[in-house]
């Protein structure tokens, strides 16, 4: 696959992505707030329903070995749990609260008008480098950056 | 604001979760199917950053991606939506609490996500959806710890607002 079908393909999905998430009015502080105050079961049911379908899928695919189109075999990454991972995650879910968004319902916030989310955004691109002198490298997913097309050195 | 927009409103304010939930499953799944990667957004942001630096790993496609959500986001609200009564942004936030104590909340609350998703290695969109979707142990433990933390920060504050938030 070429640079430029990736292109293609990660702005589709992210287009994707953020066009469902605004279709929920996920970008909306007052749907994360009524949330996190317990008092609207909206968000875990969106949540929760993805992630029972993706489960399903991927554990479908992953059963039948199945060649993805340009990645090669599905190869699903799993990690156990370091002292990080939960210190990361308190922390996030502190920040969670305070901002009322995350990373990607805020971008759909600042497109939908609402230019205070600016604030937001680069507060977390701060917080990222910050983060970044003391941890390498990111996530479970991303370790395989060396075998992905469109990398620029 | 016409009352009627550009093309009429197709969507909802809000459509319903039993619906939008299952398709984000789906996109999660299709996109496995396509690039065999985990489609997180605070990885989008680490490698739009150092795409914009040119230092450090960037993924050109995860840069597009980053671009994409605030795209789809755009089209969405701004075309197909019905936005009567929408657009509420920070307003309950700001009815609570001058601006003084809210600008610099939402820029230390944005530290927080992004320090917090760069140690913990991901975020909602990563662990919570992706991550324990592959049945990742450090996913699921993310997962569970941010929404508990969320949760008790979410106590706090209505506590230091007097209950206005």
């Amino acid at each position: 696959m070429n640079r430029f079908s990736a292109n293609i393909i990660g702005l589709a999905f992210g287009a994707m992505f953020g066009g469902v998430l605004a279709a929920g009015s996920l970008h909306e502080y007052d749907t994360i707030h009524n949330m996190l105050k317990l008092e609207e079961f909206y968000v875990f049911g969106f949540m929760g329903s993805a992630v029972i379908i993706a489960t399903l899928g991927l554990g479908i695919l992953e059963s039948r070995d199945t060649e993805t189109s340009f990645g090669g075999t599905i190869a699903l990454q799993r990690s156990d749990i370091k002292a990080n991972h939960l210190k990361g995650g308190a922390i996030f879910g502190s920040g969670w609260a305070i901002a009322g968004t995350c990373p990607a319902p805020v971008l759909v916030m600042l497109t939908s008008g609402v230019f205070l989310s600016l604030i937001v955004i680069a507060g977390i691109f701060i917080g990222l480098s910050l983060a970044n002198k003391q941890v390498a490298g990111f996530g479970d997913g991303e370790h395989r950056l060396t075998n992905q097309v469109g990398k620029r050195a | 604001m016409p009352d009627k927009m550009l093309f009429g409103a197709i969507l909802p304010q809000q459509a319903d979760w039993y619906i939008l939930g299952p398709i984000l499953g789906a996109i999660t799944v299709l996109f496995f199917l396509a690039m065999n990667q985990p489609l997180g957004a605070s990885g989008a942001y680490i490698h739009t950053m150092n795409y914009v630096r040119r230092s450090g790993d960037s993924v050109t496609w995860r840069v597009w991606y980053f671009v994409g959500i605030a795209f789809g986001g755009f089209v969405v609200t701004q075309f197909l939506q019905d936005a009567k009564g929408l657009r509420t942004g920070f307003d309950s936030f700001r009815n609570a609490a001058p601006l003084w104590i809210m600008v610099p909340a939402l820029f230390i609350g944005g530290i927080l996500i992004g320090y917090g998703a760069k140690l913990g290695g991901g975020c909602t969109s990563g662990h919570g959806i992706c991550g324990t979707a592959q049945r990742s142990k450090s996913s699921i433990a993310a997962t569970v710890t941010f929404m508990t933390s969320a949760i008790i920060a979410t106590g706090f504050i209505r506590l230091i607002s007097g209950g206005k938030l």
